[in-house]
């Protein structure tokens, strides 16, 4: 029973480091947002490596949670942690597009006015 | 006064092609001293060339920013460009530019930074939905509270902001639906808010961009954000000449 947790665990932690790693390559996933699905990875990897310090009565003792329950618990807490990234990067992204658009803005009527204040008429076709 | 000041009148305008120009125009006849810049927010109509054709200065956003995007981009060519003072009036034509006279005389005798043009102080015959009367006055109570005087009407997007108010809106302004939290903003940075009873005109077309569901989602929102400002620092300001 636990043996088969331990391979659908392992290989899917593998899968996910590979598909990171892959993406980081391929230059379509930036490092810093790589990093937290890299720790997400390594850290499921190491419950299915080395599952005797989880099973121990010590840690069941400690945290009241069983094997499967704390791969679970910890690949939860890493997607809370990631979303709750994406939520925080989404907001700086709104905001420097927002920046641009009004400097873009600005800068087209300014441009144009120079345009219309330096060029001969003629000689711009509207 | 002395010396002429220099006036610029801030049309926020996204798809109202049906009742921009006749703003602008008549800004241009009531106010013929101030510059009018329509702020066209991504409209997919003739909303720029609308404008542009009436004589006002055009500045077209390249998407849809929403109304505080789109009022901050015109506070920041207040700003760059040296006005003095910055009235705000929305392109659906709901406020009157007759009334533009009463909130430059407001700023000017109250030494305010701020003058909001308000439906409620005197009964202006203004009629809206249940909805909207309770968010109104539910703004008004907070905003009351927070900048301990008395604001009938928070939500009124008619106004005529000093030079001190201009550069705190370019520097800093509140999203969508930000007119309450502007006012926040302001007393945090210690200007002055007053207010000058206008009247409001039926709005010459379109529709009100806060439906029912929407409007209480801004309410929601804007009340958190506006909970949120009070434990913020105000933005550090450079000191102008």
């Amino acid at each position: 029973m636990l043996i088969k947790v331990q391979i659908i665990v392992g290989v899917l932690s593998i899968i996910l480091l590979l598909i990171t790693f892959e993406l980081i390559r391929k230059k379509r996933l930036r490092e810093e947002y790589a990093i937290l699905w890299l720790f997400t990875g390594i850290v499921v990897l190491v419950f299915s490596l080395w599952p005797a310090f989880f099973l121990s009565q010590f840690f069941v003792k400690m945290t009241g949670i069983f094997y499967l329950s704390a791969v679970v618990l910890i690949a939860f807490f890493f997607l809370l942690l990631i979303v709750f990234h994406f939520s925080v990067v989404i907001s700086k992204l709104t905001g420097q597009n927002k920046d641009l658009a009004q400097q873009y803005a600005l800068l087209e009527l300014e441009f144009k006015e120079w345009k219309k204040r330096y060029l001969p008429p003629s000689s711009t076709p509207s | 006064m002395g010396t002429e000041e220099k006036i610029l009148v801030i049309v926020p305008a996204y798809n109202e092609e049906g009742s921009v120009g006749k703003v602008v125009e008549e800004v241009h006849i009531h106010l013929p001293q101030a510059e009018v810049l329509v702020v066209n927010d991504g409209s997919t109509d003739l909303t720029s060339e609308i404008a542009k054709s009436k004589g006002a200065i055009v500045l077209n956003l390249p998407f849809n920013l929403g109304i505080g995007g789109a009022m901050q981009t015109g506070y920041q060519y207040a700003y760059e460009k040296g006005y003095d003072i910055a009235i705000q009036v929305d392109g659906d034509g709901q406020h009157d530019p007759k009334e533009i006279g009463k909130l430059l005389k407001g700023l000017a005798e109250k030494k305010i930074d701020i003058a909001i043009g308000s439906r409620f102080i005197v009964d202006s015959g203004y009629k809206s939905s249940v909805m909207r009367r309770v968010g109104i006055s539910v703004f008004s109570k907070v905003i009351s509270t927070i900048a301990r005087q008395k604001i009938t009407d928070p939500t009124s997007g008619f106004r005529a902001a000093s030079r001190k108010a201009i550069q705190i809106f370019a520097t800093e302004y509140p999203q969508d639906y930000p007119e309450p939290e502007a006012l926040v903003l302001l007393h945090q940075c210690q200007l002055k808010i007053g207010e000058v009873p206008v009247a409001m005109s039926e709005r010459y077309s379109g529709e009100s961009s806060i439906t029912k569901i929407r409007s209480i989602y801004y309410m929601v929102k804007v009340l958190l954000a506006i909970f949120v400002d009070c434990f913020k620092k105000p933005p550090l300001l450079e000191q102008e000449r």
